[in-house]
C-alpha cells in the first residue's frame, strides 16, 4: 500500500496571488471563500485571512453548504438607493431581490438592480491597476497619482473630479477630506440621464431642490405629463407598487384610481393608462396652465400663493386642446376628475419636460392639496448637487483652455455620455494627469492614463441617506474578486498621502464606523454601538426620527415668469424626446447581457435602440421598421434604425439613451443618442425642430415579438370598469371539457399561480429575477433575431384599435402547468410528466430533443437549447449561476418549473419544522420580483388560500381554456377605468 | 397463371374464329389494348438484356452522374456531421417553427417510399398485370427513399447520439418510452414498413438473381449472385413456395403501406396545432404519399426507359397508366385540400380558420399557393390522351408534383407551426444553407443508391415480365386485357 496523503499536493502551499493577466479561476475563488467562509457577513474588506487552506475539520457555524444566506443591502442608481436582499450560496451572491424589511420598497427593486450580479461577475471587469498601456501595482498606481497631485496642488492648478450623484453621507466626508487635502479640487456630480429641471422648477418656486415622494398609491386621481412613472422615472418600484395597490379591486364597486396619461411617446405609464392622450411634449406646459385656469374658473377650486387670476389669462383648454390635436373633452373630464379628487390626486411632470411644465404642474398640485399627502416632502432632503449638460459644457470648456493640472473620473463615464463627448475627449488629451476609478473598461478608462479598478458595490461598504428618515446601509457580500480596491479608500489614501498624515484612516469600515458612531449612533440608545451597527447592518436600512418641514410656499413671480414663457408659444416642427433607456439606463448598464437580451416591454426590441416614429410621420417620411433615418437637431446629426410604433404622437419622435456604447458585451449595438442631448435650451432631452431624413440604409431591429395584433382572439381581455360591472353580474361559465384523461388525483398540494393582469404593468421585472433565479442563458441578437430566446416568462403586448393612439394589453406568459398538459402524451421518451403536486416537470437528462412538445404547446412557452447556450457562460460568469438549477445542456427542452427548487425547498423546511406549508411562504423568483404583487403563487389544495381565493375571482380567466388544457394559471382580467362621460373616447 | 421456363408454343393466331364459325369477327377498336411488351422480344432476349444491364461496362453518363450525386450525398452527410458537432441550431428552425426541413424532408421521402409497395403490392393483389416491368425499380425506389427518410427523425433531434431511447428495450435505468406518443407510433411504423419493404423486395430479386448467377461471365459475380439467389433452382416446389410467401407478403405489405403515412399523419393530426389537428389526415396522407411515389416513379422511368432501352418492356402503355395513375391521385388530392379547407371553415374554429387562410393568403402565400397549383392544376394537363405519352409533359408535371408534395409538407409544417394561438409568439422560418445542403445530400443519396441499384441488380423482375411475353407471343397484336387474367 502506497503512502496514504491527508491533502492533496500542494493543497498547504500558499495561495499565490492572481496572476497579472489571469482571471480569477474558479479553483481560486472559491479557496478562497472556503478560507473565509464567514466574512461575507461583516469581515469582507479585512486584510487576507491566513494564506494556508485546509478543508473545514471544524464547520464555521453560520455557513452550512447548501443553505442559501441573504443579506441585506443597498444599491445606489441615481438619486435612488434601492434596498435590496442579496441571496449567497457558500458565499458568492446569485440572487438579488429587494429588501423586506425597507419601508420604501418592501421586497422589491428594479429590474436594473437585480440584474446588477452581472456586472459583479462580469467578464469586462478590471482586475488590476494600469498606468498608461501597462499593469501596474497599486503601490506604483498611487504613487503616480499623489505625485502628480502634487505638483498640481504646487504649481496652484486645479483638479477636478467627475462622479455620479453623491447620496452618500460618507462618500461626502470622503471627498471633504480629499478637497481638504487638496485645495484646488473642483468636485462635479454628473448624471447623464437626470433632468434637472424639476430641481430648476422647484428652486424657482419654492427656493429649494427638495425631492418630494411620490405617493402614487395615495392618489385616486393620477396625471402624467410625459411622466413614464412606472418606468423610466424616479423611484418606479415604489411607483408600481403604490399604483399596483389602487388597480386590483376585487368587486366593481370597490375604487380604482384613474390614470390620464399625456405623452408623445408610448410609455409604458402610457400603456396602462385609463386615458391617454397622444399630445407633443411642447404642449404640457400650456396646458398644465389651463388646466389650473380651469380648475379655478370651472370648479371653485382657488389659486395658491396669492396668484393673480390674470396670469393664466392666456391659457385655455380649449385653445390648447385645438393647438395640439387633442379632444377637448378628454381635458375637460380630466379636469372634473382632477377637482373631485382634491387632496387625493397627482400631477407628475416628466424629467426631460422644462421648468416651466414642473412650475404648471406643482402649481396644479399645490391648487389641488397635494402636497402632504400624495406629494410628500416633510421627509425629503435637498437634492444631492448636480451638474446639468450645460455647467458639463463649462467643465468641458475649462478642461479645453487647461484650467485643470489633474481629472479623476470616479465611475463615471462621461466620454461617453455627455452632449459634447467628443470635443471633451478631444481636449482630454491635454490634461496632464487623467485618472478613472472604474469598474469596468469603458470610454473614459481607455482615455485615461490612470485607470484604478474598484470594488462592485457588492464588494463594498457605503451608507445612503437619500431621505431624511432612512439610512441605508451597503455591506459587501463577497470579497474582492479581483486586485481592487474600494473606491473611497483609493481617495482617502490619497488625502492622507498628500496631508502626509500617517495615521489617518485608510479602512473605509472603519472610517464608515467611525462616522456612524460619532453622527448616527442615537446618544443615550441602551445598546452598545457595536449591536447597534450590527442591528442597522442586519437590517440594512435605519430609519430615523426627524421632524417633517413645514409646507412650502411658493413665489408667485415664478409662476408668472413660467406663464409668461410658454404663453404664446405654439409647436415648432418635429420634436424630439430623448429619455434614458428602461434597461440600458445613460449605458452603464451596456455590458449586462440579461438586460441587453430584456425586450423592451412595449417594442419588444432587444440588443438595439431605434427611433420610434409616428405611423402616419413614417409614411410621410417613407420609412419602415429598420429602415435608417438622419436625425439632426442644430448642429448635432445621428443616424440609427426606426421603428414605427403606435401611439407615438405625430410630429414627435423618440429615441432611448444608453445604446452604442463601445466594445463589451453590448458590441457597439445600437447607437448613442447623447450627442443630441443639448446643454442649451430649456430642456436638455426635448428638441424642437429636428429634421427626420431617410438616410438610405436599413439595420434590421431584433425583436422578441413580432405580431403585436390580437387578431381578434379573446386571449388578453381588457374591460372598462362598468363591463366589469356588467359581467360581474353574469354566472361564470364552466368551459372545461371533457377528458379522457383519468383525473388526477393530487398529493398534498397542487400548485397555482393567478397573474393580475390589472395590476401587470408589463415592465419585466420578473424576466430578469427569473433569468438569475433558473440559470437562463443569454443567446445574443442573432438568435433572438432568429427566433431562439431562452426567457421563460414572457411580457406579453398587444396592440389593438387605432394605430394613432392603440390600447395596449399586457399578457405575462410562462408555463401554465396544465393539468391535461399537451406537451406530456406527446413526448416520445416521457421526458415531460406530470408530478402529483400538479407540476409539469421537464427532465432535462431524458429528453432528447424531439422538440414535439414545443410544437404542441398552445401557449409556446417551451425553449430549446438550439446550441450549447452556456458553454460561452466561462469564467467568471458562471459563478452567477444558481447551484440550485441545472444548467442544461444543449439539445434539450426547458421551461418554467413554478421554480420548482423553491417549492421543494420550501416544503421540506415545513416538514423540517413539523407544520404545514404556510401559505405566501413558497414563492417564485417572479412572484417575489414582481413591483406590483401582480402574481401570486400557491396551493390550490387549500380553499382558503390566497391563490385559491383569487382563481375563483370573478374576473378569472384561463387563456386558451377552451383548448382543455386546464391551465394551472388563473389570470384576471385587464381593468381600466375610464371615465364615464366621455365614454372611452380619450382612448377610443 | 402459367409460368414456364421454357418457351411456350409458337404464337396463337391473333384472331380467333367465332364457335359459329364463318367469318372471322374483329374486336372494336376501342377494346383493344396495347401489349405489354413490344419489338422483337424473347424470354431469352429479356434475360440477356437484364444480364447486361448488371454487367456490361456501364456508359460515361453513367459515371458523370454518380460522381455528381454521390458528391451531394457527401455534402448532405458532410452538413448532417457539422449540425450534429455544433447543434442543430444551424438549421433554421427556432420557437415556433421547432420542426423544419429534416421533418418535412422525413414526411417527403416517406410518401416517395410508397410508389414501391402500391405498384409491387397492391396493384399485384389487383392483378394488374402492367406493374410487372415496372414493379422492381418501383419497390427500389422505395426501399431507398426509406433510407433517406429514415435517417432525418435520427438526426433531428437535439441529441442525436441518443436516438436509441426511442425504442424500448429492457435497460438498466429503468427506463420506458412513451407509448401515448405519436412519435413512438412512428418509430414502429417507419421501422416495421422498411424492413418488410426490404424483404419484400428481396423475395422478388431471388428467381433474377438465380438468373443472373447463371448468365454472368464474371465469377465473382457469380459467387455474390449465387449466394443472394439462396440456392434457388426454380423447380415447381419452389415456385409453388415462393407464389404463395410472395402473396402473403403482399397481403402484409398492403395493410403497411396505408398504415405508414397514416401513423406518419397522426405526429400531425394528434396534436393541437392549429392546421394539424384535422380528422382527415391519415387518407389524405397516404394519398399524398402514394401521389408524390407514383410521380417519383413517372420521373425515373422518363429517364431510363430510353437511357436503359427498355422501351420493349416498358412500353408508353405503362406510361400511359402510370400518368392515369397520377391523374387520378391528383384529383383526389384536390378533393382532400377542399375537404380541409371546408372542414377549418365549417368548424368555425378561429384558428383554423386562420391558418388555413393563411396558408394561401399570408406572408408566406406562395408556398400553399404552389402546392395547390402543382398537385392540383399542373397535372390537369395529363387529360390530354397524347401528354401522357410525352417525355418532356410528364417529366413536367410528375417534378411538379414531387416539388408541390414537398411544399405541402413545408405548408403544412412550417406555415401551421409558425402562427399558432398566441400571436406574440408568431415567427418566421429562415432555413439556412445547411437546411438546404441536407436536403441536397438526401435526394444525393437517393440517386447514388438508385443509380447504383441501375447498373448492377435485376432491374426488372424477368420471371414476371415473361409471362406478359409469352402472352404477346400469343398476340402479337394486342388482345383483349381479359383474355389471359
Amino acid at each position: 500500500m502506497g503512502e496514504v496523503h491527508e491533502f492533496r499536493q500542494g493543497a498547504l502551499d500558499p495561495i499565490e496571488p492572481p496572476s497579472e493577466a489571469e482571471p480569477v479561476s474558479r479553483r481560486r475563488f472559491l479557496s478562497l471563500m472556503a478560507a473565509s467562509a464567514a466574512l461575507a457577513a461583516t469581515s469582507a474588506c479585512e486584510s487576507p485571512p491566513a494564506d494556508t487552506i485546509v478543508p473545514y475539520t471544524k464547520k464555521p457555524t453560520d455557513v452550512i453548504p447548501g443553505v442559501a444566506d441573504y443579506y441585506a443591502s443597498t444599491y445606489q442608481e441615481g438619486l435612488i438607493p434601492y434596498g435590496v436582499l442579496v441571496k449567497a450560496r457558500e458565499g458568492r451572491p446569485i440572487h438579488i431581490d429587494g429588501n423586506d424589511e425597507h419601508p420604501r420598497f418592501r421586497g422589491k427593486t428594479s429590474l436594473r438592480a437585480q440584474a446588477e450580479i452581472m456586472s459583479l461577475y462580469s467578464a469586462e471587469r478590471l482586475r488590476q491597476p494600469r498606468l498608461g498601456d501597462q499593469p501596474a501595482s497599486w503601490k506604483e498606481a498611487d504613487a503616480r497619482v499623489v505625485d502628480a497631485l502634487k505638483q498640481v496642488a504646487a504649481r496652484g492648478e486645479a483638479a477636478l473630479l467627475l462622479t455620479p450623484a453623491v447620496i452618500s453621507p460618507t462618500r461626502r466626508a470622503v471627498i471633504a477630506d480629499l478637497q481638504e487635502a487638496l485645495p484646488g479640487l473642483k468636485h462635479v456630480a454628473w448624471e447623464p440621464a437626470l433632468g434637472l429641471t424639476e430641481r430648476a422648477a422647484a428652486e424657482a418656486l419654492y427656493g429649494d431642490a427638495l425631492v418630494p415622494r411620490h405617493r402614487v398609491d395615495k392618489a385616486k386621481v393620477l396625471v402624467a405629463l410625459e411622466a413614464d412613472f412606472l418606468g423610466t422615472m424616479g423611484n418606479a418600484v415604489e411607483a408600481m407598487s403604490g399604483f399596483a395597490r389602487n388597480r386590483k379591486p376585487a368587486k366593481p364597486t370597490d375604487p380604482m384610481s384613474r390614470l390620464y396619461c399625456v405623452e408623445s411617446r408610448l410609455s409604458l405609464t402610457g400603456s396602462n393608462a385609463d386615458v391617454r392622450v397622444p399630445m407633443r411634449p411642447s404642449g404640457a406646459a400650456p396646458l398644465a396652465f389651463a388646466v389650473a385656469r380651469a380648475l379655478h374658473d370651472d370648479h371653485g377650486v382657488t389659486y395658491p400663493f396669492g396668484l393673480s387670476p390674470r396670469v393664466l389669462h392666456p391659457f385655455h383648454l380649449d385653445d390648447v386642446a385645438r393647438r395640439y390635436n387633442v379632444d377637448a373633452g378628454t381635458l375637460t373630464s380630466l379636469v372634473r376628475d382632477l377637482a373631485a379628487a382634491e387632496g387625493e390626486s397627482l400631477v407628475l411632470c416628466g424629467p426631460a419636460l422644462p421648468a416651466e411644465a414642473h412650475v404648471a404642474a406643482a402649481l396644479v398640485n399645490a391648487m389641488l392639496g397635494a402636497e402632504g399627502s400624495t406629494l410628500e416632502t416633510g421627509v425629503a432632503v435637498d437634492g444631492a448637487p448636480l451638474a446639468s449638460p450645460a455647467d458639463m459644457a463649462g467643465v468641458a470648456r475649462d478642461v479645453a483652455a487647461g484650467v485643470y493640472g489633474a481629472v479623476i473620473f470616479w465611475e463615471t463615464n462621461p466620454s461617453y455620455a455627455m452632449p459634447d463627448a467628443e470635443g471633451f475627449n478631444k481636449a482630454l488629451g491635454r490634461v496632464p494627469l487623467r485618472v478613472s476609478l472604474a469598474l469596468a473598461e469603458d470610454e473614459t478608462t481607455r482615455r485615461c492614463d490612470v485607470v484604478l479598478p474598484v470594488n462592485h458595490w457588492l464588494e463594498s461598504w457605503n451608507d445612503y441617506d437619500a431621505s431624511a428618515d432612512l439610512l441605508s446601509l451597503q455591506q459587501p457580500l463577497i470579497r474582492s474578486l479581483y486586485d481592487t480596491r474600494q473606491a473611497e479608500e483609493i481617495v482617502l489614501g490619497w488625502a492622507s498621502a498628500l496631508t502626509s498624515a500617517t495615521e489617518a484612516e485608510k479602512d473605509y469600515r472603519s472610517y464608515l464606523m467611525q462616522r456612524w458612531e460619532r453622527e448616527v449612533y442615537p446618544a443615550g440608545t441602551p445598546a452598545t454601538f457595536q449591536q447597534f451597527w450590527t442591528a442597522a447592518v442586519h437590517d440594512g436600512v435605519l430609519g430615523r426620527d426627524v421632524r417633517p418641514r413645514p409646507p412650502r410656499n411658493g413665489r408667485v413671480e415664478a409662476v408668472a415668469d413660467a406663464a409668461r414663457a410658454v404663453a404664446g408659444e405654439t409647436a415648432a416642427g418635429m420634436e424630439l424626446l430623448l429619455e434614458p433607456d428602461l434597461k440600458m439606463w445613460d449605458g452603464r448598464y451596456a455590458n449586462i447581457g440579461w438586460l441587453q437580451e430584456l425586450p423592451d416591454p412595449l417594442t419588444k426590441v432587444c440588443w438595439g435602440n431605434y427611433l420610434a416614429v409616428s405611423p402616419s410621420d413614417a409614411k410621410e417620411i417613407g420609412v419602415a421598421d429598420g429602415d435608417t433615418v438622419t436625425v439632426a437637431a442644430g448642429s448635432r446629426r445621428v443616424t440609427l434604425p426606426v421603428l414605427v410604433q403606435p401611439g407615438q404622437a405625430p410630429g414627435t419622435v423618440f429615441g432611448a439613451l444608453g445604446y452604442g456604447r463601445e466594445g463589451g458585451v453590448s458590441g457597439g449595438r445600437g447607437t448613442n443618442l447623447f450627442p443630441l442631448v443639448t446643454d442649451g435650451g430649456r430642456s436638455p432631452f426635448l428638441r424642437s425642430s429636428v429634421s427626420v431624413v431617410r438616410a438610405g440604409g436599413s439595420q434590421p431591429l431584433v425583436r422578441a415579438q413580432t405580431e403585436f395584433s390580437t387578431h381578434g382572439r379573446d386571449i388578453a381581455p381588457v374591460w372598462s370598469l362598468a363591463e366589469y360591472a356588467r359581467n360581474a353580474k353574469e354566472p361564470k361559465k364552466d368551459r372545461s371539457l371533457p377528458t379522457l384523461n383519468p383525473n388526477l388525483e393530487w398529493g398534498d398540494h397542487k400548485w397555482g399561480m393567478a397573474i393580475d393582469l390589472s395590476a401587470c404593468v408589463g415592465c419585466g421585472a420578473c424576466q430578469v429575477a427569473c433569468q438569475s433565479e433558473n440559470n437562463i442563458p443569454v443567446v445574443g441578437p442573432e438568435e433572438v433575431d432568429r427566433g431562439r430566446i431562452m426567457h421563460w416568462i414572457r411580457t406579453d403586448v398587444y396592440y389593438d384599435g387605432p394605430a394613432d393612439n392603440p390600447r395596449v394589453a399586457h399578457s405575462l406568459m410562462l408555463c401554465q402547468q396544465c393539468d391535461d398538459a399537451p406537451c406530456e402524451p406527446v413526448c416520445p421518451v416521457a421526458a415531460t410528466v406530470h408530478s402529483e403536486d400538479g407540476l409539469n416537470e421537464q427532465v432535462y437528462n431524458r429528453c432528447i430533443g424531439v422538440r414535439y412538445c414545443a410544437a404542441n404547446c398552445p401557449y409556446m412557452v417551451r425553449r430549446f437549447n438550439f446550441f450549447d447556450y452556456t458553454s460561452t457562460l466561462t469564467d467568471p460568469l458562471d459563478l452567477a449561476f444558481n447551484p440550485e438549477v441545472t444548467v442544461r445542456p444543449r439539445g434539450v427542452m426547458e421551461k418554467c418549473t413554478f421554480c420548482v427548487q423553491r417549492i421543494r425547498n420550501g416544503v421540506q423546511i415545513a416538514k423540517d419544522e413539523g407544520r404545514a406549508v404556510r401559505d405566501g411562504e413558497i414563492r417564485p423568483a417572479c412572484a417575489m420580483a414582481c413591483p406590483a404583487e401582480a402574481i401570486v403563487f400557491g396551493d390550490l389544495k387549500d380553499p382558503d388560500s390566497r391563490v385559491s381565493r383569487l382563481s375563483r375571482s370573478n374576473r378569472g380567466y384561463k387563456v386558451l381554456e377552451d383548448l382543455g388544457t386546464r391551465p394551472a394559471i388563473t389570470y384576471t382580467v385587464e381593468l381600466r377605468n375610464p371615465p364615464e362621460a366621455s365614454g372611452e373616447k380619450g382612448r377610443v | 397463371m402459367y409460368r414456364a421456363t421454357e418457351l411456350p408454343p409458337a404464337p396463337a393466331p391473333a384472331r380467333r374464329r367465332t364457335s359459329r364459325g364463318g367469318a372471322p369477327q374483329t374486336f372494336p377498336s376501342s377494346l383493344r389494348v396495347e401489349p405489354l411488351v413490344q419489338g422483337d422480344t424473347s424470354l431469352g432476349k429479356l434475360d440477356d438484356h437484364v444480364r447486361d444491364l448488371s454487367e456490361a461496362k456501364p456508359p460515361r453518363s453513367w459515371y458523370v452522374a454518380l460522381v455528381i450525386t454521390s458528391l451531394a450525398g457527401l455534402v448532405g452527410l458532410a452538413s448532417v456531421g457539422f449540425m450534429i458537432y455544433e447543434g442543430i441550431g444551424t438549421m433554421g428552425n427556432n420557437v415556433p417553427v421547432v420542426w423544419g426541413f429534416l421533418i418535412i424532408n422525413f414526411v417527403f421521402w416517406v410518401g416517395i417510399g410508397h410508389a414501391g409497395t402500391l405498384i409491387s403490392v397492391i396493384l399485384y393483389l389487383f392483378r394488374q398485370k402492367w406493374r410487372n416491368a415496372i414493379s422492381r425499380t418501383a419497390e427500389a425506389v422505395t426501399v431507398f427513399a426509406f433510407v433517406c427518410a429514415m435517417m432525418f427523425p435520427a438526426v433531428h433531434v437535439g441529441r442525436p447520439w441518443l436516438p436509441h431511447w426511442l425504442f424500448p428495450y429492457p435497460n438498466e435505468r429503468g427506463l420506458w418510452v412513451n407509448f401515448r406518443s405519436p412519435l413512438i407510433w412512428d418509430v414502429f411504423a417507419v421501422v416495421t414498413y422498411f424492413s418488410v419493404s426490404v424483404m419484400f423486395w428481396y423475395l422478388g430479386l431471388i428467381p433474377d438473381f438465380a438468373s443472373l448467377r447463371s448468365r454472368v461471365k464474371s465469377r465473382v459475380k457469380r459467387a455474390v449472385f449465387g449466394f443472394m439467389s439462396l440456392g434457388w433452382v426454380g423447380n415447381a416446389r419452389q415456385w409453388l413456395h415462393y407464389e404463395k410467401a410472395y402473396l402473403l407478403l403482399a397481403g402484409l405489405t398492403t395493410t403497411l403501406a396505408l398504415s405508414v403515412h397514416s401513423i406518419v399523419s397522426m405526429d400531425f393530426a394528434s396534436s393541437m396545432v392549429p392546421g394539424w389537428h384535422m380528422t382527415i389526415f391519415p387518407p389524405y396522407f397516404v394519398v399524398g404519399a402514394a401521389f408524390s411515389g407514383f410521380a417519383g416513379v413517372v420521373l425515373v422511368f422518363a429517364f431510363i426507359r430510353t437511357a436503359m432501352r427498355l422501351e420493349n418492356y416498358i412500353t408508353e402503355r405503362h406510361m400511359d397508366l402510370l400518368n392515369k395513375t397520377v391523374l387520378f391521385l391528383s384529383c383526389v388530392m384536390a378533393y382532400a385540400y377542399l375537404m380541409e379547407g371546408f372542414t377549418a371553415w365549417f368548424s368555425s374554429n378561429t384558428f383554423d380558420r386562420y391558418i388555413f387562410a393563411n396558408y394561401v393568403f399570408g406572408d408566406q402565400w406562395w408556398a400553399g399557393s404552389l402546392t395547390i397549383f402543382f398537385n392540383c392544376i399542373l397535372p390537369q394537363l395529363l387529360w390530354v390522351p397524347r401528354f401522357r405519352r410525352s417525355v418532356p409533359i410528364m417529366v413536367l408535371v410528375s417534378a411538379g408534383v414531387t416539388l408541390g408534395m414537398w411544399l405541402e409538407r413545408y405548408t403544412i409544417i412550417v406555415l401551421s407551426l409558425h402562427r399558432d394561438y398566441l400571436p406574440a409568439t408568431w415567427g418566421t422560418y429562415l432555413p439556412t444553407p445547411i437546411d438546404f445542403a441536407i436536403l441536397l445530400g438526401s435526394v444525393g443519396i437517393f440517386l447514388t443508391l438508385l443509380l447504383l441499384f441501375l447498373r448492377k441488380m435485376p432491374i426488372i423482375a424477368t420471371w414476371e415480365v415473361k409471362s406478359d411475353i409469352a402472352h404477346h407471343q400469343a398476340h402479337p397484336s394486342g388482345g383483349l386485357e381479359a383474355e389471359h387474367a
